[in-house]
Parts: C-alpha cells; sequence; structure tokens
C-alpha cells in the first residue's frame, strides 16, 4: 500500500509572532512542524504497520529547513522523504497544495494523509484541496483510520460530541485531527543517526495556483475591553443576564 | 588429636568442599565477567586498599541504623577472629600435640602471651558473636522487623516472594549459633586441668560438662563439619556479601556523584542483565539486602512500586536460578519483568539517597537510568508529559514550550541593562536555567538575583536564547540523544561567549555542568548563586542592612547541590550572616530528603495518590519548628527554582498557608540586603 502524507512547515506560535510589513517576519520566526501533522504522521504509520505498505512523507521546504522535521518522520516510521523545493516562506495553502499534489501524483497514493487544520491554516485548506487536485474524496476531522482491502474505515468527530464511522473506498485523502494512538517519540539519538545516513529527494514546484488574496495589513491583536463575570447563585446570574439582554434591546 | 581415618576423612571432606567453593566463586565471576565494560578504574591496588580499610572500620555502615550496625560490628569482628580460631581448629586437629588451652604449654616454645592474648580475644569474641546472630535472629524472626519487608506493589522474585531470603538466613544464623558453641565446646571439652583463665566461656562450659576426649571429637568435627559446608554454600546466597562488599567496596564509582555512566554506543542502556555494566551485576552480590535504600527512597515513601534494594535482590535471584539453577533462560527475559517493573522505573527521582546510603557501594539508581534508556532506544510508550517535555526540549531548548527568545525577556524588563555574555565578555557567565528563566511564579526571584548581583558589583551575563536546557533531566530521563544534542547546542554558545566562570540558579544545571560538561570539553568553573553570593558578602561588595532575627528558618538541602556536590555551607552561612533563627531539620545535609521534581518527575502527566515526598517535607520542617512560643514567621528556604514550585504547591496541599512560607534564599538575602523586589 502507498500511503503519503503530506506535511506542513509552519511559523512556531511558542514566541510571540513578529511582524514585518504586511507578513509575518519570516527572518525572525522559528519554523515548526504543524501539530496536526504529527497526528497524520502517527496514523499513517499505524496503518502500514497493520497492513503493510511504505509511508511517503512529502512538504514544502519553505526556508531550507525541512530536512530536520523530514528526519524526524522517518525516525517515527516513516519510509521516504521528499521535499519540494520551495524555497518561499510566504507560500499560501492554495500554492503549497498544488506543489504537493503535482508531487503526489507521481506517488500514485493509496491514501493520502494531512493534518486536519494548521495554525496557519485554521480553515484547514490543504486536504480539501488536494483531494480535488488528486480527484479523490476527501475526510476530514478523523480521529481513526483502519484499512482492509481496498477499503478504509474512518472515524470522524462532529460538534457537540457525536461520531461517525464512515467506510470509504480507496484512494482518498484524510485529514486527520487525532491519530488513534498518541504519537510516539523518536529519541533523538535515532532522528540523529537517520539525518546522517538517510535521502531526502529533492523535487522542483511544479504548478502555480495562489488563493487570489493579498495582505493588507497584519498586526498583532490588541486586547479591548474585559469579560464581565457575573457573580452570585443560579438564578441571580439568570436574572442579570436576562436583565442584561432586555438593556440591549435583544429580548 | 584426630585418628588417621578421621585425618584422611577430613582431608576428603575438605576437597570437596574446595571444589564446591571454586566453582562457586568462579559461576559468580563468569557472571560479572558477562556485564557490559564500565569505566575504567584508575589506581586499582590502591582502590582495593582504600576499601578493605573502609570494611575494617566498618565506615560506611553507621550512615544509618546506628544501635544495628554496632551489632554488625560485632558481628564482623567475630567472623574476622573466627576465621583465625578455625585456622587453629584445624592445626589442632591435624598436627600431634597442638593445643592452644592453657597458653598453649603442649606446645615446645610457645609464645605463651600471645596464645593467652588470642585465647582471650576468641573465647570474647565468640559470645559476641552469639549475642549478635541472635539479635539478628530475633530481628528477623521473631520481631519480624518490617524494615526487612517489601510492600506489595513491588515486582518480587516468586523465590523471594516465597521466602528465599528468610531461608538463607535461617541457615546462615544455625550455621553461626551452632558453629561457636560447638567450637567453644571443644575448647572447653580441652581443659582438663579446671578453668583457664583467658578462656573465661569455655571455662564456664567446662564447669558444666567437664573435660572429655570423646566431647572434643565430636565438638571438632561438628563445628568444622560446618564449616565445610556453609563455605561452599555462601557461594549459592546472598551471604556472598562476606566476600563481595569489600571488592565492591574497592571497585566503587571514581567519577563524581554527578557524572552518569555514559551508555554504550551499540544497543545503548540494558533491557538484559548482562546488558547492565559489569559493576552492576557485582552490585548485585555484594548487597546483603538490609533494605536502608529503601529506607531513604523519596518514591518508594511515596508508596510507588519501587524498591533500590528489591532491584538488587531480584538481579541477585535471578543471577542464582540462571547459574546455579541451570536457568539460563532467565538471562533472556527483560529486566522490566524480573527485576523491577516499568512503573517503578519511571518513578525514581534520581536523588541518590540510596546509593548514598548503601553501605557496600552499589548504586542501583545507575541501573535505572540504564533501563530507562535502552525503553527509550526501544520505543516504549513515554508518560504524556516526560513526551512533551522531550519534544520541546528538542525543538525549543526548553521543557516548558516556550519559544527560544522569550528565555530572555524577564532580562529586558529589568531597570539596568542585563549583558549578553556572547557579544561581550563578562565575568560570570549566569546559567539561567528553564524554570528561573520562563515560570511566572519564579521570575520575581530571577529578577532579585540580577539585582543583588548587580549591587554587588559583580560583572555578569546571560546567554539569552543561545541558552539551552543544560539536559541535567534529560540525561537522567534516559535520553542520552537529546542530552548530547543540548550539550553541543550550549557548547556553541559557550564557544561564542567570553567569561571567566559560570555561576547558576538552578543546581541541577550546576550538577551537570559542574560534572558532565567536562566529559564533552566543557571544563569550566561553575558556581552555585548562594556561593558567589557569600563571596559578595565576604568580599564586602554587599552588606546586610537589615537583621532579619524575626524569622524561624529551615532550610532544604536540594539534592543536585548538597549530597551530589556537597553544596551545604555556602546557604548555612547566608542564613547565619543574615541573623535568623536557624533550625535545622531532621533530614539534612547528606540525608536531606528528596522534593520529588527530580529525574524527571517535574515532567510527569500523572500524579500518583499518596502523601507526596514535598508534603512529607513541609510536616518535617513544622515539627521541627514546634508550637513556638513565639510569634516568628516560619520560613521553609530553598535554594532551587523546582524546590519553589515543588513546596509552594505542599503548603497549599496539606493546608498549612499562614503557618509555614516557601522562600527562595534570594528572596532572604534582598530583604536582608535592603534590595526592593
Amino acid at each position: 500500500m502507498n500511503i503519503v502524507v503530506a506535511i506542513k512547515h509552519i511559523p512556531s506560535i511558542a514566541d510571540d509572532l513578529p511582524v514585518k510589513g504586511n507578513n509575518v517576519d519570516f527572518d525572525s520566526v522559528d519554523f515548526v512542524l504543524n501539530e496536526f501533522d504529527e497526528q497524520s504522521i502517527e496514523q499513517a504509520v499505524l496503518v502500514k504497520e497493520s497492513v503493510g505498505g511504505t509511508v511517503t512523507v512529502i512538504g514544502v521546504d519553505l526556508i531550507g529547513e525541512l530536512d530536520n522535521v523530514l528526519h524526524l518522520a522517518l525516525a517515527k516510521g516513516a519510509d521516504k522523504a521528499v521535499k519540494i523545493t520551495g524555497d518561499d516562506p510566504s507560500a499560501d495553502s492554495h500554492t503549497q497544495a498544488k506543489w504537493l499534489s503535482e508531487a503526489i501524483k507521481g506517488l500514485s497514493p493509496d491514501i493520502v494523509f494531512a493534518g486536519v487544520q494548521a495554525s496557519n491554516d485554521l480553515d484547514g485548506q490543504i486536504g480539501p484541496l488536494l483531494a480535488a487536485h488528486l480527484d479523490m474524496p476527501y475526510i476530514g476531522g478523523v480521529s481513526s483510520v483502519g484499512v482492509s482491502g481496498d477499503t478504509a474505515t474512518v472515524s470522524k468527530e462532529f460538534a457537540g460530541g457525536v461520531g461517525a464511522k464512515y467506510a470509504v473506498t480507496l484512494p482518498m485523502v484524510v485529514g486527520v485531527q487525532a491519530a488513534s494512538k498518541p504519537p510516539r517519540y523518536a529519541p533523538i539519538s535515532k532522528v540523529r543517526q537517520i539525518a546522517q545516513t538517510a535521502t531526502v529527494e529533492k523535487v522542483a514546484p511544479s504548478g502555480d495556483a495562489s488563493s487570489g488574496l493579498t495582505f493588507k495589513k497584519m498586526a498583532p491583536p490588541v486586547a479591548a475591553g474585559h469579560a464581565e463575570m457575573i457573580e452570585g447563585s443560579s438564578k441571580e446570574v439568570a436574572a442579570k443576564i436576562v436583565e442584561l439582554l432586555k438593556s440591549k434591546g435583544l429580548a | 588429636m584426630l585418628t588417621t581415618i578421621e585425618k584422611i576423612i577430613f582431608i576428603a571432606l575438605a576437597l570437596i568442599s574446595a571444589g564446591f567453593t571454586f566453582h562457586g566463586f568462579k559461576t559468580i565471576v563468569d557472571s560479572i565477567r558477562k556485564g557490559r565494560s564500565a569505566p575504567e578504574l584508575k589506581n586499582v591496588p590502591m582502590s582495593l586498599v582504600k576499601g578493605a580499610v573502609t570494611v575494617l572500620f566498618q565506615r560506611t555502615i553507621f550512615k544509618a541504623r546506628k544501635g544495628l550496625s554496632a551489632i554488625h560490628m560485632g558481628l564482623f569482628f567475630g567472623l574476622i577472629t573466627y576465621a583465625f580460631v578455625n585456622l587453629f581448629d584445624v592445626l589442632e586437629g591435624l598436627v600431634p600435640g597442638f593445643d592452644l588451652v592453657y597458653g598453649g604449654k603442649h606446645i615446645p616454645n610457645a609464645p605463651t602471651g600471645l596464645v593467652n592474648a588470642f585465647n582471650l580475644i576468641a573465647d570474647v569474641m565468640s559470645m559476641f558473636l552469639l549475642v549478635a546472630i541472635i539479635v539478628f535472629f530475633v530481628r528477623r524472626f521473631i520481631v519480624k522487623d518490617k524494615a526487612l519487608t517489601f510492600r506489595e506493589n513491588i515486582l518480587l522474585n516468586p523465590k523471594v516472594k516465597a521466602g528465599a531470603q528468610n531461608t538463607d538466613s535461617l541457615i546462615v544464623d544455625i550455621f553461626v549459633i551452632m558453629h561457636v558453641i560447638a567450637h567453644v565446646l571443644s575448647q572447653a571439652y580441652r581443659l582438663t586441668d579446671g578453668a583457664d583463665p583467658f578462656m573465661p566461656f569455655a571455662s564456664f562450659l567446662n564447669s558444666i560438662f567437664g573435660a572429655s576426649q570423646t566431647g572434643v571429637h565430636v565438638a571438632w568435627w561438628v563445628s568444622l563439619g560446618w564449616v565445610m559446608f556453609i563455605i561452599p554454600y555462601l557461594s549459592r546466597s546472598k551471604h556472598t556479601h562476606f566476600f563481595m562488599s569489600p571488592i565492591n567496596l574497592g571497585l566503587a564509582k571514581q567519577n563524581p556523584r554527578g557524572q552518569l555512566d555514559a551508555p554504550a554506543k551499540v544497543d545503548p542502556g540494558a533491557k538484559f542483565l548482562h546488558d547492565l555494566s559489569w559493576k552492576r551485576v557485582l552490585d548485585s552480590y555484594a548487597c546483603v539486602q538490609c533494605n536502608r535504600c529503601q529506607d531513604v527512597c523519596p518514591a518508594n515513601f511515596y508508596g510507588r512500586p519501587l524498591s533500590p534494594s528489591a532491584l538488587e535482590v531480584n538481579k541477585r535471584y535471578l543471577l542464582k536460578e540462571a547459574t546455579f539453577g541451570s536457568h539460563p533462560d532467565l538471562y533472556l527475559l527483560p529486566l522490566t519483568e524480573t527485576v523491577i517493573s516499568p512503573e517503578a522505573v519511571w518513578s525514581c527521582t534520581t536523588c541518590y539517597a540510596c546509593v548514598r546510603v548503601c553501605p557496600v557501594g552499589n548504586e542501583p539508581m545507575a541501573d535505572i537510568v540504564d533501563i530507562r534508556r535502552r525503553m527509550l532506544v526501544d520505543g516504549a510508550e513515554l508518560d504524556s508529559g516526560v513526551q512533551n517535555a522531550l519534544q520541546s526540549l528538542a525543538t525549543n531548548g526548553n521543557w516548558m514550550s516556550k519559544g527560544k527568545r522569550l528565555r530572555g525577556r524577564w532580562a529586558k524588563e529589568m531597570e539596568f541593562p542585563v549583558k549578553n555574555a556572547t557579544e561581550e565578555p563578562v565575568e560570570h557567565l549566569w546559567f539561567v536555567g528553564d524554570t528561573a528563566s520562563f515560570d511566572e511564579r519564579v521570575i520575581p526571584n530571577t529578577k532579585m538575583v540580577a539585582r543583588l548581583f548587580n549591587q554587588g558589583g559583580l560583572d555578569f551575563g546571560i546567554m539569552y536564547q543561545n541558552e539551552s536546557n543544560a539536559g541535567n533531566d534529560v540525561r537522567r530521563v534516559g535520553e542520552e540523544g537529546l542530552f548530547e544534542q543540548l550539550v553541543e547546542q550550549n557548547m556553541e554558545a559557550f564557544g561564542k561567549a567570553q567569561f571567566k566562570q559560570i555561576v547558576t540558579t538552578d543546581p541541577h544545571s550546576f550538577n551537570t555542568l559542574k560534572n558532565e560538561y567536562p566529559q564533552f570539553g566543557g571544563k569550566f568553573e561553575v558556581k552555585h548563586y548562594t556561593v558567589t553570593l557569600l563571596k559578595l558578602f565576604e568580599e564586602g561588595k554587599l552588606t546586610i542592612k537589615n537583621k532579619l532575627s524575626h524569622y524561624k528558618v529551615t532550610f532544604h538541602d536540594p539534592c543536585y547541590l548538597g549530597r551530589y556536590n556537597g553544596g551545604f555551607t555556602a546557604p548555612r552561612k547566608l542564613l547565619e550572616l543574615l541573623g535568623v533563627e536557624f533550625v535545622e531539620m531532621p533530614r539534612n545535609c547528606e540525608n536531606s530528603f528528596c522534593c520529588g521534581a527530580g529525574g524527571g518527575q517535574i515532567w510527569m502527566g500523572k500524579v500518583a495518590p499518596g502523601e507526596r515526598p514535598a508534603e512529607n517535607r513541609i510536616k518535617e520542617a513544622l515539627s521541627t519548628f514546634g508550637e513556638s512560643a513565639n510569634a516568628k514567621t516560619q520560613l521553609f528556604v530553598v535554594t532551587c527554582p523546582k524546590d519553589m514550585v515543588m513546596y509552594s504547591d505542599a503548603v497549599k496541599t496539606t493546608g498549612n498557608e499562614g503557618r509555614i512560607e516557601v522562600r527562595d534564599m534570594i528572596q532572604l538575602v534582598a530583604e536582608g540586603v535592603g534590595v526592593d523586589a
């Protein structure tokens, strides 16, 4: 089985996000692996461990440091690593999805995993865009994937604690929210060993697609006003809320 | 004295006994040699002599259980004496006319004075031995001292569970009692001319049983027959301790306490018994299973399934079955199934109390770290908190998931510039550490340290985002690769900086920088901030303006400053300068009790139920203070940022707010010097 994991290298939000002009100051921010991609790598490796196959991890190298992330993925059980030499830290989700799908086509995948979203892709575009480009079905918000023959059994979470199970005929693109087990830890000695021996395949970006959006302004959010905490017994609180709603003309 | 036939039988039995003994010790030596290599020991003959002297003066045993240790001393000297006693008994049996009673008057030209002195010592020691062994017998079998048992949740070898230790002890107890009585009787039966003033015990027995040649023969055979049985038996029981503990002490760790042995390059760490170094195998032969290490273990106290002594005991019985019991397949079972449970492996705080208290120089803690190392490499499932910490350390260089650039943020908020040591030369490079750099509860103290350094005219700087976690606890969690990565990052940062010495706030960073970085080429002078502050006072650069006599204070020695590195005096001298009323807790200095945070415990996501070590420590402090009549504020003073966090929590969870306050030493110093927060 050919399993592909599309990953994103994103600016770390462990630091305060520095702003320069109309965008993030990419020179003074660290790049990290999208945390949902950690889940999707784990889910991909779990699938491989249960039914066999190869896991190929692929991502766009935005700042020339993607190797670190790819080595980590290899240490966690991926078999092959590919980087698309994008070299543009401002490449948006549409651009990345196009480049990724062009490279993934050549890998003839049975399943493509992607993180359901990223902190710079909160509306989760990568997965659906990949599916569209690859002409495959997409299912997102997934919390476990099991494969048997050419059918995958996928658990998807909905709001309000509701879940559903789908049987999907392969191939497909999956947006992973959480792997069925917590991502494993890759010991650094193993990562470093892989860093010395592994080869990362390089692919030039091909195709062009952008969101068509341009940034007008980017600024850190400014705190304005505070929430008012209503205290007292539940009856008192309810009464105050009713009063407030009335005073605002909402009831 | 013996008839010819008796002599032939004796020599034949002695040869058989020697054969079994040789086989026993050869088996032991072979099993030790199966272990992996250990750091090379320097000047082994001298170390062995030192070990022998330690044993002779019983120096290491008095660290705990003083009364029982004195009894052990009686047993030890008794048995040493009996080595000679048995030698002379053999001569008495084999050499015609050789007889030590009455000053050896039947032996031509015997040195009467010397013989009398020996007789007196042997006679008195016989009584000591009997008393000592009866005390130990009563302790184990009548009183059933709980200190010799293990809690239910601790993994135990099935044979141990079934009472193998008691069987071993019973055999040796009966041997000593019968052997000594038989020997003294054999002497008593020789006293044909009435009492010998140099043999009071034998003379007393003689007054009851009289003299008898038959009696001499029977008693002699009982006495020496036992010896021929017991010596080969010892090699097959926990009493290999007699022979192996002096050797173990002689070959004990020579490197600093705070320097872990590096793991093997191939298949690092330990999954099976012989993945451990040969010294760790030797440990189990030296161990007499006294459980002193269990007494001082904070994890054991907390009800966790860890007992350092159970670890050694299990190793010992596994070895016994795998070698003498011919179950070599036992070697193929993982240590986590036979010796220590995985949960116990992850309960260790690496506080070093077990190693420190061990009278025979064992290092159960080193086994645990080695087992962790292999578990990590083999991809064992980690506690989620530990995994998060390690992942953050790998990406951010700190365990708190903070961005690197935030490390120096506190310094930018200071009212004076704090130098960047990687950009301009400084005399003191201050290695701040994660907790002191990022934890909002601790940052006010960090700033206070900076103000006092500044006030004392200290030329210092920090490395801002170039500093990474020093890696002390990373190494102790078993993540050697990550430790090496952190060392490399810090060494690169140190390379950019110009400084004369390093000063640290965190005792954990202090330990690894001082003791482990030299192995990676980082040979620096490293000081803890308590030492640096004391020096500023001694040089008159800081002076006390306000005496703090309104405080009643006790001090908690952090493991990695105190027990590991002997930093006991500077904090106490500072408290003396400050003029507080100081009281010492019962567990202090070398015997300090761990707060429970070390060795990665502070990262654990799961918290086990039960009274935590830090809570117990707060209670100890309160009982030390007693019901104070005066209205002084009672302070629990710490010198480790982790302690600040651990004990502040413990004061709250034990409901003692208002009765005791946790303060960092720096807060007291600032108050004494008159530097505002």
